[in-house]
């Protein structure tokens, strides 16, 4: 992984109490953060592991992220729609969205179509799992995830999901 | 009032494109995943067992090695049968697929076919007989109106009329050949010079 050029700038690990630098700065941390867990491929956050990553914690110029610094970047990650509390009241892990749900469906849509599988039945694991999806970008992608972009085909009626039983697919159009 | 909004929720929810077929092929398609799962398993479980079986012949327990190896055995054999499933279960899906893609097709000719019913219902064989028949008496009748005016030209006329036709189409023809060139061709000219200077030389000789 590059690290950006604020990574190693000390003032970075502190939040700035300016409140144009403080924006930028908080700017560069949610670029950071979800470059981070995109090579990672990577869709959750756990606060205390990520506080004593590499991520939040530079050894090289010795400075580290406070708990209440990373806490300003995630709600600010939050208000823009790329992090989701899975409880919002311990605010202990997240789900981040490195691409947005309809980035993610337009994304496996285009796939289909080079694949000539409009009006085909797919299964979940099958997309994100399956051998011809290797090396897609969406290989390995979460559930509740892909669930998300698909919802949003499905409300461009690109695709339907289907679910009956213990049987759950999707059907594109 | 309440009939503008229930039927506005029904635009809303269309009804779902999903067949029955395509639950069936879910289905299918779930136990395929299954399967692969179970494949990928026992892949890991063969790569360990062969690398115990090294680790005991080194360590010189030949037994356990042969055990070991006897395990792997029959895990392959298992990855055989469930290849042959996962093919039973991939030919059933394309089986599926077709046979919906088939029924499509059969349905695409039904309409096909009630449509052209439909028109010749509009056309029917003895209509465009009349319709023939009529077209051909007019065609004939504007023939006879056609001799009937011309008749007034006697064969001389006509004759006369093509002679001054060939001698407008000859005039214009000649009209658009460009003039014969009169100016001597250069090898004439040379030749010409020659003669002359053969003559004055002979002239000089005698």
């Amino acid at each position: 992984m590059e690290w950006p050029w604020q990574y190693n700038f000390p003032p970075f690990f502190t939040i700035q109490p300016n409140s144009d630098t403080r924006k930028k700065q908080l700017e560069a941390w949610c670029s950071l953060i979800l470059n981070y867990h995109k090579q990672k491929k990577s869709y959750s956050i756990d606060v205390t592991e990520i506080l004593n990553s590499q991520l939040c914690h530079n050894k090289e110029i010795d400075r580290k992220l406070s708990l209440d610094g990373l806490y300003t970047v995630l709600d600010e990650l939050c208000r823009t729609g790329h992090l989701e509390w899975k409880d919002p009241k311990t605010k202990k892990q997240c789900l981040v969205m490195w691409r947005t749900p309809e980035e993610w469906g337009n994304l496996i849509y285009s796939w289909i179509i080079s694949k000539s599988m409009t009006n085909t039945v797919c299964t979940f694991y099958e997309l994100t799992n399956g051998e011809e999806s290797e090396g897609t970008e969406f290989y390995g992608l979460e559930k509740w995830l892909l669930l998300r972009a698909i919802k949003t085909l499905e409300a461009q009626r690109k695709a339907e999901i289907m679910m009956f039983d213990d049987s759950e697919g999707v059907k594109f159009f | 009032m309440g009939g503008l909004f229930s039927s506005k929720g029904k635009d809303k929810k269309t009804e779902s494109r999903v067949t029955e077929q395509d639950k069936a092929v879910l289905q299918l398609k779930q136990q395929r995943d299954k399967l692969k799962q179970y494949q990928k398993k026992i892949n890991v479980q063969i790569e360990k067992d062969r690398t115990v079986a090294k680790q005991l012949l080194h360590d010189g327990r030949k037994d356990k090695a042969k055990l070991m190896l006897r395990k792997k055995k029959f895990q392959e054999s298992l990855l055989e049968k469930t290849d042959g499933q996962l093919d039973n279960i991939d030919r059933m899906v394309t089986d599926l697929e077709f046979a919906q893609v088939e029924s499509q097709v059969v349905q695409g000719l039904k309409v096909g076919n009630e449509s052209l019913k439909k028109l010749h219902q509009l056309l029917s064989l003895e209509d465009v007989e009349k319709i023939m028949d009529e077209t051909r008496e007019g065609i004939e009748y504007q023939q006879e109106i056609d001799d009937l005016l011309s008749g007034g030209l006697s064969a001389q006329d006509e004759d006369d009329v093509l002679a001054e036709l060939d001698a407008i189409v000859q005039a214009e023809v000649t009209d658009e050949l460009p003039d014969v060139p009169d100016d001597e061709l250069p090898e004439e000219k040379r030749k010409e010079r020659a003669r002359k200077e053969k003559r004055q030389a002979e002239a000089l000789a005698s």
